[in-house]
């Protein structure tokens, strides 16, 4: 009689509790099905086949008219470039490469860009990329296609792709000849790999209007109107084993899928073998289409993503609504099939020539099938309805968790005083719970503050200006900056004690404020978002502040821990040491692990300077103080106690 | 008086059943005289409304589905004047039009359809469902051009032939729009009430295209669909040098038809109502005939896709009495003074049957 007439025990404390008592299994159970949904993104059942949806688009119904005489232009210029490189073995040949662009019949233009190193002043890198329109010849310059080839130099350390200059130029000559152009198209050759872009980009978007004061773009002399679509080649060879198609932007943005779709519909229909994240033939024929190999491809391009670095040219021109793509022919190595040795290059000739006639023939920006997918073989895709609720399944459990501590934080509230009391009392006779919002919110605030302070102090030039004057190394000063942050996030939860339930109203607020960043980083970028999820995730389940002793306690203090941006980028970059020089010594792989780490994280910052991605300020501005709140959590105990003990004193 | 009443009783049935037979056999032999008068055309002119509904490059084959059709009712004799031609985009001056100002219906490129005599009344952004609406019903705007009026009148008969991309009971007009089967019935039941037809031949090649006819309640009217509820259109075929489909896969075996149709041609409307089989068209090709009076089989071709002048040489005077012949007598002596101090004017007419196309 008395359980279940007992007052105190509102059905809402009782429900509360019972839940919250099971809080720690609700969190696992939510885990491991986010887990399951997504490895169950593999199977063909939950992807889809990829279709073309843009009517307008029509691939492949006009027969590729580019010939065998285009091809031996692409192989004579190759030859004369060749010859040019003997010449120039650190710049690129501007006079050259424009001279033939004249030489076709194309608008050329050169354009500079200057790069001011944001950290060791006065240090400045010139570079120059030369461009040339082919008019569309009979309507208005109101649209334009870009064609990009990239130019490395002979002492670049990437592979050398310097056929993609002749077989640009080459197609160039054949579009010259034919009057079916609806839309200006562009051939850029770019040098200084993404930076060389990156300036042209600016400059054509912005140019005139502003001008960075790191990176001085200028202006463009010509424009060709409003950018459709790019397509970015890096070809290695004329003889050409197999295309990888790269797609992955700044900041994890993607091209439509329809692009995606349109090279891959090209490529088969002139017999290249070809597709996303290819391998040579051999390697490919064992296991493909398992779940396995699915699964892997998946998180192979989540794993590109999360970085948020591009991994081509094309990766730059997401930022302005561009959809673009780079087609990677890659050079046959093996020499199976002697008599057909340039066959293959014409073929790529008729896929861009295939490309150009489907975008020529587009009447609004990409606009039908998907902008967020996730790639799970060529021709099978899963989209972003499907893979959501995976995140969403890793967010859910924290603001159940903050919801069912609310609902205890109250409850155990209302039992004491109805124990002291020892009269059963009414909910409006009980004095409201006092909460030490102030303080907690405080805290919060003092802690955004440091990630705050990680996000502009690098930035600023003065700071910049007072390192270098100083003689300290760019590595140097951006590792002494964040060391000091990190250090002071490390101790604040020693020298600012929190009151009574200070920490359940923390905790309450962390969960809340984890879960929302990231929903909002896994909206913004899927991939972060996700892999943030899996690794903070554990966290909901470990911290608890009631029963956490022992051998809990600390792994929950080492799981955090370990969770540090630093202490993760060091960790990250000491596995992959060990791969690269397993001779080292132990300590010498650490220094060497150091210094990487300090170089990631000044590319991370010089990224997020020079190209905008959002990266670094993710990190050091959200994730940042939200460690520094998690590790006041699993530092929690010692304040809890000292409360006690005060109180019983 | 037992029996007698049965015999009554099965004299009455027997009454009753042979009526019936007398009354069927009465209805079944309508007067001669009314038959052959209602398979005898009755109209005196006609007219022609040719719709490109969709616009959009890869849309070139309804263009040339259109184009196509014009010129075969050109051929056959229905002037320029009373074809209105409706085309909701320029296939020709495309930019990706690698032959610029010609449009073909035909891979093979024998024919340029858009020649050197194409009148196009309403083009581009004009063609959309209110101006078509407008035009078959005859409320066009004040200052309407007299070219971009259908100006039909009891004794015409009216083509409409629409092409585009169509769906269950409508047909989309430009990217923006769709005219409804119920819309098209109403418009056609006005021009009944106004006595703007005599007939009317109705053709559609879209998809679905059986759901455009499907409302229609007014007399004399025939409707041919390229395809029937729940079906696609399809196209023919691609031209591999421009890049799009050429022409709809109904309209070319229409054309294929026509093409063999002379003015003088005893060919008939039931003959074209089976020029597309379903294995050749692919999609079933659907045909309403309930509301159309006469037998088609019986119909010539020309009744629609050609047109009579009808020409009566009279031996005799014919008087013709006016309500103000004074002042018709006077104007016509003023203009014939006027005339005379303009004596070096001379008239010369255009050749009005473009006879260069017969050769």
């Amino acid at each position: 009689m008395g359980l279940l007439s007992d007052p105190s025990l509102t059905p809402r404390g009782k429900f509360g509790r019972t839940l919250a008592k099971h809080s720690g299994k609700i969190s696992l159970f939510f885990y491991i099905a986010g887990l399951a949904w997504f490895v169950c993104l593999s199977h063909p059942e939950f992807s889809h086949g990829t279709y073309l949806s843009e009517n307008a688009l029509s691939p492949g119904l006009v027969d590729p008219e580019i010939g065998q005489d285009s091809l031996r232009l692409a192989q004579s210029l190759y030859e004369e470039l060749q010859r040019e490189r003997t010449e120039h073995k650190s710049t690129t040949p501007h006079a050259w490469i424009a001279a033939k662009m004249h030489q076709i019949g194309l608008e050329t233009h050169v354009h500079n860009f200057t790069l001011r190193y944001p950290f060791s002043a006065g240090k400045e890198y010139h570079g120059k990329n030369v461009y040339g329109i082919l008019r569309a010849p009979r309507v208005s310059s109101t649209e334009g296609v870009v064609y990009a080839a990239p130019y490395r130099a002979v002492n670049s350390v990437h592979v050398d792709i310097t056929a993609s200059v002749p077989i640009l130029l080459a197609f160039a000559d054949f579009a010259r000849k034919k009057n079916y152009w609806a839309k200006d198209l562009v051939f850029l050759v770019t040098e200084q790999e993404q930076l060389g872009m990156h300036a042209w980009l600016e400059a054509y978007h912005e140019g005139g209007i502003r001008d960075s004061p790191i990176l001085r773009c200028g202006n463009l002399p010509a424009r060709a109107g409003a950018l459709q679509a790019a397509l970015n080649l890096e070809v290695q060879d004329l003889d050409i084993d197999y295309i990888d198609v790269k797609i992955e932007g700044l900041n994890g943005q993607l091209p439509n899928l329809d692009m995606f779709n349109l090279v891959q519909r090209l490529t088969s229909r002139s017999s290249l073998s070809s597709g996303y994240k290819h391998s040579p033939r051999k390697k490919r024929r064992s296991h493909r289409g398992s779940l396995e190999d699915n699964l892997r491809h998946m998180l192979e391009m989540l794993k590109i993503q999360a970085t948020g670095v591009p991994n081509g040219n094309h990766g730059l021109f997401h930022r302005y609504r561009i959809e673009s793509l780079t087609l990677e022919a890659v050079k046959r190595t093996t020499n199976t099939n002697n008599n057909n040795r340039y066959g293959s290059g014409l073929s790529l000739l008729k896929t861009i020539e295939g490309i150009s006639r489907s975008l020529n023939n587009l009447l609004e920006r990409f606009h039908q099938s998907y902008f967020f997918y996730i790639l799970v073989q060529n021709d099978r895709f899963v989209s972003i309805g499907d893979y959501m609720p995976c995140l969403i399944a890793l967010a859910s459990p924290m603001f159940i968790k903050a919801f069912l501590l609310w609902l205890t934080t109250t409850a155990t509230t209302d039992e004491t005083v109805s124990e002291d009391d020892s009269v059963p009392s009414h909910d409006e006779e009980k004095p409201p719970i006092q909460l030490p919002y102030i303080s907690v919110v405080l805290f919060m605030v003092s802690a955004l503050l440091l990630g705050f302070l990680c996000n502009t102090l690098p930035f600023s030039q003065h700071v910049r200006d007072y390192f270098t004057s100083m003689g300290v190394s760019t590595e140097m000063s951006v590792g002494l900056i964040l060391g000091v942050q990190v250090l002071l996030g490390t101790l604040l939860p020693l020298f600012y004690t929190l009151p009574e339930h200070g920490l359940e109203l923390l905790h309450i607020g962390v969960l809340i404020f984890m879960g929302v960043t990231l929903i909002v980083t896994g909206l913004l970028n899927f991939a972060l978002g996700f892999i943030l999820a899996v690794i903070i995730s554990p966290l909901t389940i470990l911290l608890n502040n009631e029963h956490s002793k022992g051998f809990r306690q600390n792994l929950t203090r080492l799981y955090t821990f370990l969770l540090n941006p630093i202490v993760i980028i060091y960790l990250l970059i000491l596995w992959l040491t060990l791969f690269e020089f397993p001779e080292l010594s132990f300590a010498e792989l650490g220094m060497r692990a150091l210094k990487a780490s300090l170089d990631a994280i000044t590319f991370g910052l010089m990224d997020s300077i020079i190209y905008g991605n959002w990266l670094y300020t993710a990190i050091a501005a959200i994730y940042f103080p939200l460690w520094i709140l998690l590790w006041t959590l699993s530092l929690g105990r010692q304040n809890l106690i000292t409360q006690l003990e005060k109180k019983t004193n | 008086m037992r029996i007698s009443r049965q015999t009554l009783l099965l004299l009455s049935m027997l009454f009753c059943i042979y009526t019936q037979i007398a009354g069927q056999e009465q209805n079944n032999q309508l007067p001669e005289k009314y038959v052959e008068s209602v398979q005898r055309s009755t109209h005196t002119n006609n007219w022609a409304v040719l719709v490109d509904a969709s616009r959009f490059w890869f849309n070139y084959r309804h263009v040339a589905n259109v184009l196509s059709i014009y010129r075969s009712v050109k051929r056959l004799g229905i002037p320029d004047s009373q074809i209105i031609l409706m085309l909701a985009d320029d296939m020709a001056c495309n930019a990706r039009n690698p032959r610029p100002g010609q449009v073909y219906n035909n891979a093979k490129q024998h024919i340029n359809v858009y020649g050197d005599d194409v009148e196009v009344d309403y083009r581009g952004y004009e063609v959309t469902v209110e101006n078509f609406v407008r035009l078959l019903t005859g409320r066009t705007q004040n200052g309407t051009a007299r070219s971009k009026k259908l100006l039909t009148d009891a004794g015409s008969n009216v083509l409409i032939y629409l092409t585009g991309h169509g769906g269950d009971g409508f047909l989309k007009f430009q990217d923006s729009e769709e005219i409804t089967s119920q819309e098209l019935a109403d418009a056609v039941e006005q021009m009944w009430e106004k006595k703007r037809y005599n007939e009317l031949f109705f053709m559609v090649d879209t998809c679905q295209a059986a759901s455009l006819y499907e409302k229609f309640t007014s007399p004399n009217v025939l409707a041919v669909a390229s395809s029937l509820v729940g079906e696609d259109s399809l196209s023919h075929h691609v031209d591999q040098s421009i890049g799009v489909y050429m022409i709809d896969r109904y309209t070319y075996y229409a054309l294929e038809f026509l093409e063999r149709v002379q003015p003088n041609s005893k060919k008939s409307m039931g003959e074209f109502l089976q020029v597309c089989p379903k294995r050749v068209c692919i999609s079933t090709v659907g045909v309403r005939k309930d509301l159309y009076r006469r037998d088609p089989n019986k119909v010539p071709i020309t009744d629609f896709f050609g047109s009579i002048r009808p020409t009566q040489i009279s031996t005799g005077r014919i008087n013709i009495t006016l309500e103000d012949e004074e002042d018709f007598i006077n104007a016509a002596i003023a203009a014939e003074e006027e005339a005379a101090q303009r004596s070096t004017f001379k008239v010369e007419f255009p050749s009005q049957f473009p006879t260069e196309l017969f050769k």
